[in-house]
């Protein structure tokens, strides 16, 4: 050979072709243009050349192989026919006029559908009459010509088939005759004007019999048979050749075994009709033989959904045939409908697939692992040139047998999947006992098969779906890698019989018989390559004609197969050799009576016979592994959508998809990997519908429903995987001594799910396209973790301020259950999409949607309903306050929180904990979930919150301070306590502006909260900014020093910058460094992250920032608030400035709050008292405040009464009825003096501003110091960023 | 059994099926290389398309990214006032 052929494909060998594809799907659907060798692709036009006078033979076989084709097509036309007439359209009153039209298209359209069905009947006319003239040519006693060969024998038996199938179609579908009739109609109305329409009517009379008589084909077919008297021997020889191939069951695959299942009822009756002729076959096949045969399989598939029951044709047939009718032991066997229970239930374990799954496992396993270990084996064999060719030819017949047991093994499973499909079309669901009335609406299709199939059956055949696909994708996959092999083997298994087995039986038993022994050297020249066995001429062998040598022949092995004629032929002659080419021959094809052979010599004939035949089925590698995977049947349903009378059947009855929804419903992590391959099933009908059917419309039927499976499929499969990882991370995230204290704590941890494969799978072989079912994945996790986040959101929108902390639980949660995800599939990153869904894309804009929901919900709800109890830091919704009327909370699905019902139950104990108040991890919820880019943005809210309260305050304190009386002096100790609360409330009436009071306090507890929640950040931020500090002060060189400043630790550069600077350095004198400005770049960057880290070391006080902002937002009003006292001392009786106004205030409050009939009871909290002692503090009043303060004195009064009280009477009468007030006003200025003290300690207004006296006695009012680094005067303008 | 009349020429058949065995051999020889490299050709294509297919999901995720990003420079660049300070 000029170009090296193998060299040249081994080298392809050395591409790297992984693609990381787990193979979770079947074999692709091949195209193929070859014909496959058993049916011989020259059409056996080589046999001549062998001279063995088969021409005859020959012909005949090509002659029935054609009939074999068209049958198939006539049943395909026949199978997927639908009636035309439902789509037929009524006219309207109006058009009745145009009747005549409408009758005329009609008939158009009708005719071109009679048509074929006038076709048909021909051709089975013709088919009844060819076959029957062929069995009466070949069957004559006295036949002059070779034959019929076994090829021949089985190409009767497939057209019988044919024939029988036809008919059985014929029968069961009841369109056609409805049709028919609506086509006789119309020809009536529309050849009224016709002439010489007597032939036309003739032909349509013939037809409408030919369609409404039942087994019109099979009679046909037997008046044609018996014209003349000799077919009995042909079928009793076929009858026997079937019954023989079925006990044996050796070289059988499915669907042969199938059509000899099917045929052997018919030729019983046909071989039946004469006295004499039932006792002949008798004789050679004991009838209880036939009946065991019949009682194994009680049904047959013959259709997707159409069964056959040899009893129930059996008795059908009897009818028709008089003389059968006296089979009364055949006739006795029960139809599937009617067997007795106990017998149906011994059926039904053995049909029903879930009752064999441990053992197809078994083998499943088992075969797996013997198979690769033989690949391996063989490739071993490849790589290892000088092997010995002992152990060579070992490997590869062991191969070899593994092939055989696949092909095996795959018939046995799929013909499982039929005989189940069919066994189940026999016996409908029934379920009366539950749903009397209801059964009655569903369709027959959804009987047998939506509620046929039960949880177990559908898993169990899900398994065997994929064991079937798996398998067969393994050995499709070695295809061209054991070609070679299998071609060898059976050259050996063919030379060795012909060279040495015929050798040994010429020289022993047959030495004697001439006419035999002439037999089998024909076969040995036919077939024997004698060359091979001279190659290796170190094991020349003398003789050429190595028959007479005593030792069995050794020859080369060859990689050549012997072909479909040479297969036929050899076939031929066995059978000539055994049955002496007698028809009559008594006894069956291999039966030992009566035989002039050896039984040895018979029984190696017999095997290497059958033989024979599977290696054809070898030779047919892909083809054959297309035929014993195609599970195409299980989606067609033809005859039911025919007797349901609608147009196609929902998803739901639909078997593949059946299993699709098993599989994802039961939540079975082993089931999920093979939840691709019911989609090959649709590949398979697909296929089928467009191959052997050729109908447009059954695969457009099926191309709707795949797209809408795989849409749903896809979805869901999303949903699936989303709720795990949601689970997944959300049990992770719960607290592990909550978890240790939980009674049921493995119902929040979750069952592990590998959903690897899936992720992995980028090419999904469907309907020839290719989808990369990853990326769809992703794309829908992308947006399922967007409408989650939407979701939360909405929720918290919902809800009041409090629920921020669930929300931060939940966004955790779902953000872990991205970073799980992401190891697993590409997924855009959760900070852009939690960006995307707070509205936060914006470079220019600050606030977001959570910070401006946050803002409102303060401004609205929390600032005014929200009161403060300084001593637990807590804020709790007023009792008083009715609660705001929000839009109800949106629920969703589980997964849309943590997952599963347990996991939210978990996580929302830990989250009501948090619902009822708002405190310091509410405020690190909305720090951490506004960040830096917005919480400024809501501090400035809050600030101008509080310099708005004040505008709005300073009218009507200016009202206040005209309702105070001209004067009040301090109060006299004489009255008591008693006297003194007479006294004020006399003169703290507030005349006409009483109304004011309650306004005015409320926005002095509103800016209290402020300031206070200001605080909580304070003290939130401060933790944050230390914790980063940590942090980043290693890397930054940096230590705290004294007084919260923070120092270098060493001279120079920080450690980040020096460490990248001595590591490029060194890099870079290294003369081997190929790119040295990298690393410049590196410690350039180095410096850029020192100096944005430095820069953000000191964030500064937000609380102390506040109180200088409020500072000088009251600066506008200290003319008003605090006037300078006209004497330049201090003012006591005339003075109305702020203090006074607040402690009027509150001591009217305090009175209110302890009158138990007060409705302002729980309204204002504590936080008024930060509010006012702030603005007091503010103003630089604190210590008029606290000289002046109305329940100050009162509280001095009470002090000096009790005291005197005590020292004269011991009695405290005088205070009686006040110790509640008292308490009150004691608790006040506890809490005013704590206010104080924290303001005096954040913010020591005293250096700044005072009241000074000169040396010659003028005062001086608000002399400024500026000894400190005030923030005022890094206070931003206002509505310089808006 | 005479009419199975058997090979009439027996040498000669017996000639021309060795000579079919050794050029059928030839035959099934190069028939079952065209088939290796045919079956070459299409994983070749598989392991591309999957391997496109990776590439493809990385540049996806790059060009939103790189959306993204465009799209935050649009909104600044629309307000050029905010950054002349």
């Amino acid at each position: 050979m000029a170009v090296p052929v193998e060299e040249a494909i081994a080298a392809l060998s050395t591409f790297s072709l992984e693609d990381e594809q787990p193979e979770v799907q079947g074999p692709a659907v091949m195209v193929s243009a070859e014909r496959a060798a058993t049916e011989s692709p020259i059409e056996y036009s080589d046999v001549a050349a062998y001279r063995l006078s088969l021409s005859e033979d020959t012909k005949a076989l090509n002659q029935l192989n054609t009939l074999i084709q068209e049958g198939k097509e006539m049943a395909s036309i026949l199978y997927s026919y639908r009636s035309c007439v439902k789509a037929l359209p009524q006219l309207p009153e109006s058009m009745k006029h145009s009747q005549a039209d409408l009758y005329l298209e009609t008939y158009q359209v009708l005719d071109l559908e009679m048509s074929r069905l006038r076709e048909i009947q021909r051709w089975q006319s013709s088919a009844s009459a060819k076959l029957a003239a062929d069995m009466q040519r070949f069957s004559r006693p006295e036949r002059r010509i070779n034959g019929p060969t076994v090829t021949h024998l089985w190409s009767m038996l497939k057209l019988l088939d044919v024939l029988v199938q036809l008919d059985h179609l014929k029968n069961a579908k009841a369109s056609i005759p409805n049709d028919f009739s609506w086509y006789k109609r119309t020809f009536t109305q529309v050849s009224a004007q016709w002439q010489d329409t007597d032939t036309m009517r003739e032909e349509l009379d013939d037809l409408q019999i030919f369609l409404s008589t039942r087994w019109a084909i099979l009679l046909n077919l037997h008046v044609e048979m018996f014209r003349v008297n000799n077919v009995e021997d042909i079928l009793q020889v076929l009858i026997v050749f079937i019954v023989e191939s079925l006990e044996l069951d050796f070289a059988l695959l499915f669907p042969e075994r199938h059509i000899l299942l099917r045929v052997l009822p018919v030729l019983v009756v046909l071989a039946t009709t004469s006295e004499k002729d039932t006792e002949a076959l008798y004789k050679r096949v004991k009838l209880i033989r036939l009946i065991n045969i019949f009682k194994n399989d009680p049904v047959i598939p013959a259709f997707p959904d159409l069964y056959l029951s040899p009893a129930a044709i059996l008795k059908e047939l009897s009818v028709y045939f008089q003389k059968f009718s006296s089979q009364t032991r055949l006739l006795t066997l029960p139809a599937p409908h009617e067997l007795p229970p106990r017998e149906a239930l011994e059926y039904q374990r053995q049909y029903l697939i879930v009752n064999h799954i441990g053992s197809l496992r078994a083998e499943h396993d088992d075969f797996t692992i013997r198979f690769a270990s033989s690949m391996n084996q063989l490739l071993l064999l490849r790589s290892n040139d000088g092997a010995d060719t002992e152990w060579c030819r070992e490997v590869k017949g062991n191969m070899y047998d593994m092939v055989v047991e696949g092909f095996q093994l795959l018939s046995r499973w799929t013909a499982r999947i039929w005989e189940q499909c069919a066994w189940k079309f026999s016996r409908p669901w029934k379920d009366a006992a539950e749903s009397q009335e209801t059964s009655g609406s569903y369709s027959d299709y959804e009987k047998v098969v939506r509620f046929n199939y039960s949880a177990e059956e559908r898993k169990a055949l899900v398994e065997l779906v994929s064991y079937i696909k798996s398998v067969g994708l393994m050995l499709q996959r070695c295809d061209t890698l054991v070609a070679d092999a299998l071609w060898e083997t059976i050259h050996a298994e063919v030379q060795d019989f012909v060279q040495n087995t015929l050798a040994t039986m010429l020289r022993t038993t047959f030495r004697k018989k001439k006419d035999l022994s002439r037999i089998l050297s024909d076969m040995r020249t036919l077939s024997a390559d004698w060359m091979a066995n001279t190659k290796p001429e170190n094991e020349l062998q003398s003789s050429q004609h190595g028959g007479d040598d005593s030792r069995s022949n050794f020859f080369y092995p060859r990689a050549v197969a012997p072909t479909a004629s040479q297969v036929h032929c050899l076939q031929f002659l066995i059978y000539e050799v055994v049955s002496g080419g007698n028809l009559r021959r008594p006894g069956g094809l291999f039966g030992n009576n009566g035989s002039e052979i050896h039984v040895n010599d018979l029984k190696q004939l017999e095997t290497f016979f059958y033989k024979l035949s599977f290696f054809l089925h070898i030779l047919d590698y892909t083809a054959t592994i297309g035929t014993l995977t195609d599970l195409g049947f299980l989606w067609f349903r033809e005859f039911y959508l025919e007797s349901s009378r609608v147009i196609q059947f929902p998803i739901e009855c639909s078997l593949p998809w059946m299993l699709i929804d098993h599989i994802l419903d039961s939540q079975n992590s082993g089931l999920l990997e093979s939840v691709l391959l019911p989609f090959d099933i649709y590949n398979d009908s697909a296929q089928q519908a467009l191959v052997v059917l050729k109908q447009r419309f059954l695969y457009d039927e099926i191309e709707a429903e795949v797209d809408h499976g795989f849409d749903i499929f896809v979805s869901r499969l999303s949903e699936t995987i989303f709720t795990y990882y949601k689970s997944w991370a959300a049990s992770e995230l719960l607290d592990p001594s909550f978890l240790f204290a939980l009674d049921n704590a493995e119902r929040c941890s979750i069952q592990p799910v590998r959903f690897t494969a899936l992720f992995k799978m980028t090419k999904v072989q469907l309907l020839g396209r290719t989808i990369n079912l990853r990326s769809l994945i992703a794309q829908r996790m992308n947006k399922l973790f967007r409408e989650n986040l939407e979701f939360l959101f909405d929720r918290f929108e919902s809800q009041d301020l409090c629920a921020i902390v669930e929300l931060e639980k939940l966004i955790d949660v779902l953000k872990h259950a991205h970073e799980l995800l992401s190891q697993e599939l590409s997924i855009d990153s959760f900070s852009l999409m939690l960006n995307e869904m707070q509205e936060n894309i914006s470079l220019v804009s600050f606030s977001s949607r959570l910070a401006t929901q946050i803002w409102s919900e303060m401004q609205s709800d929390f600032l005014p309903n929200f009161i403060l109890c300084n001593t637990t830091q807590r804020f709790v919704r007023s009792s008083k306050v009715p609660p705001t009327q929000k839009p109800s909370v949106p629920s969703a699905k589980p997964s849309f929180y943590c997952g599963t019902q347990d996991l939210n139950a978990a996580h929302q104990s830990f989250a009501r904990l948090h619902s009822g108040f708002f405190g310091i991890p509410h405020v690190f919820a909305v720090v951490k979930l506004l960040g830096s880019r917005s919480l400024p943005w809501l501090i400035r809210a809050l600030l101008d919150h509080i310099s708005d309260k004040i505008t709005t305050l300073e009218p009507m304190i200016s009202g206040l301070q005209e309702a105070l009386p001209k004067s009040i002096g301090l109060l006299s100790f004489d009255g008591g306590v008693t006297g003194c609360m007479r006294l004020i409330r006399e003169q703290l009436n507030w005349g006409t502006k009483a109304e004011l009071k309650s306004e005015v306090l409320r926005g002095i507890k509103e800016i209290g909260s402020v300031i206070y929640l200001m605080g909580l950040l304070d003290t939130v931020l401060r933790e944050v900014d230390t914790k980063r500090f940590m942090q980043t002060a290693p890397w930054l060189g940096l230590i705290p020093g004294a007084d919260g400043q923070i120092v270098n630790a060493q001279d120079g550069d920080s450690p980040l910058i020096n460490l990248f600077k001595s590591a490029s350095s060194a890099i870079v004198s290294n003369p081997s460094c190929p790119n040295p400005s990298a690393f410049y770049t590196m410690s350039k960057q180095a410096e850029a992250a020192d100096l944005l880290y430095k820069a953000n070391m000191n964030g500064g006080s937000v609380l102390e920032y506040t109180l200088a902002f409020t500072s000088a937002a009251l600066d506008k009003y200290c003319s008003k608030w605090s006037a300078p006292p006209k004497t330049g001392f201090i003012d006591i009786t005339t003075s109305k400035d702020f203090y006074r106004i607040y402690g009027g205030l509150q001591i009217g409050y305090l009175e209110e709050i302890t009158n138990p009939q007060s409705a302002h009871h729980d309204v204002l909290g504590d936080s008024i008292a930060w509010g006012g002692c702030t603005i007091v503090y503010l103003l630089g009043q604190e210590l008029h405040f606290e000289l002046f303060d109305f329940s100050y004195q009162v509280l001095n009064v009470a002090e000096v009464e009790a005291l005197s009280a005590s020292h004269a009477h011991r009695s405290a009468q005088f205070v009686q009825g006040w110790e509640a007030l008292l308490e009150a006003m004691k608790k006040a200025r506890r809490l005013n003096n704590h206010v104080f003290s924290m303001l005096k300690a954040r913010c020591p207004l005293e250096d700044k501003t005072a009241c000074a006296i000169k040396q010659s006695g003028a005062p001086l009012h608000r002399v400024r110091f500026d000894n400190t680094v005030s923030a005022f005067e890094t206070l931003p303008q206002k509505g310089t960023v808006s | 059994m005479a009419k199975a009349g058997g090979i009439t020429n027996a040498v000669n058949v017996g000639i021309a099926v060795q000579a079919d065995w050794e050029n059928r051999e030839f035959i099934s020889h190069i028939s079952l290389n065209v088939r290796r490299l045919f079956e070459f050709l299409v994983q070749f294509e598989a392991t591309t398309r999957s391997k496109l297919g990776t590439l493809n999901e990385k540049l996806d995720l790059l060009e939103r990214r790189l959306e993204m990003l465009e799209v935050q420079v649009g909104t600044a660049t629309a307000n050029p006032s905010l950054f002349s300070t």
